[in-house]
């Protein structure tokens, strides 16, 4: 009995391993280019499983084993259907002009903020308009978000990450007044 | 006695025959969970570093992938120390894992 089944099971294997192996897939790349390739390799066609984040994940089960990786753009942006992003502080609210020192108002609003919002932790970065230099934007983010974590710590939060992105990261054009003080902001992320 | 045993060893073999042969629809699990991946429960995985994955134990088949940020970065929450598991990962099979 236990030899019968193991014999159906290995042939069963075998059929399998072959069906595998001369399956030709034509990728989509060289079907682009009107050219016909070859490829010697089996169909693994994913789904999409959205993590608790709201982010795409592929995700596969080919009878025996599962498999996961995230759904990224080429530039290894996630691919997401709702963001974490809980706030966005405009800087101006709470800083003059190239300074990184929290205004009193400021403090005021942010401490309100991470005393209510109720996150495990939070992630802060720091974004500039494209007015002076890439290099001194850059720091000039980092610091603020700095700044902001430093009140976030005051009083009590956990901070998972600060970052500085500069003007690399606009949200509205820099050709406008109102764009590049859109631009100018710490976003804060909460992580659940 | 013997005849449960045996009984038993069929049902297992039809069930494993089921998952050997060429499964060419990858975005299902079948057998006594079926379900569509999408339906998966994920727990959090906290890596050496510290950083999170999502972490699920379906029965069989067993995930894990990074967690990120909108900017690709990893999300290290600090939920709980490196090296450990959290939240309902093992919720979304009825298949008891023994491991």
């Amino acid at each position: 009995m236990v030899i019968g089944i193991s014999k159906a099971f290995r042939s069963k294997i075998a059929g399998a391993v072959v069906a595998a192996l001369i399956a030709l897939v034509a990728t989509s790349a060289a079907q682009a280019q009107g050219v016909q390739r070859e490829v010697i390799g089996e169909a693994y066609v994913p789904t999409i499983w959205v993590d608790p984040d709201g982010c795409e994940h592929w995700v596969m089960d080919d009878g025996w084993e599962g498999y996961m990786t995230p759904h990224t753009t080429r530039q290894g942006i996630p691919v997401c259907r709702r963001g974490n992003t809980c706030a966005v502080m405009n800087s101006d609210q709470l800083f003059k002009t190239d300074s990184y020192r929290v205004s009193a108002q400021g403090r005021a609003r942010l401490t309100q903020f991470f005393q209510s919002a109720g996150a495990t932790s939070y992630i802060i970065a720091g974004h500039t308009d494209s007015r002076a230099s890439d290099d001194y934007n850059m720091r000039l983010s980092v610091n603020r978000a700095n700044s902001v974590a430093a009140v976030a710590k005051s009083v009590g939060a956990r901070i998972s990450d600060v970052r500085g992105y500069g003007e690399r990261m606009p949200r509205a054009s820099n050709g406008t007044a109102s764009g590049m003080s859109q631009n100018r902001r710490v976003e804060i992320i909460c992580i659940r | 006695m013997k005849l449960i045993k045996s009984a038993a060893l069929l049902v297992l073999a039809t069930g494993l025959a089921a998952c050997v042969d060429n499964k060419e629809d990858k975005t299902v699990d079948r057998g006594i969970d079926s379900k569509h991946l999408s339906e998966l429960k994920a727990g959090i995985w906290i890596d050496p570093t510290g950083c999170d994955h999502w972490i699920i134990d379906d029965g069989a088949e067993g995930y894990l992938s990074a967690r990120l940020d909108k900017y690709g970065k990893p999300v290290c929450s600090g939920a709980a120390p490196p090296n450990t598991a959290i939240g309902p990962y093992k919720s979304g099979s009825a298949i008891s894992d023994p491991i």
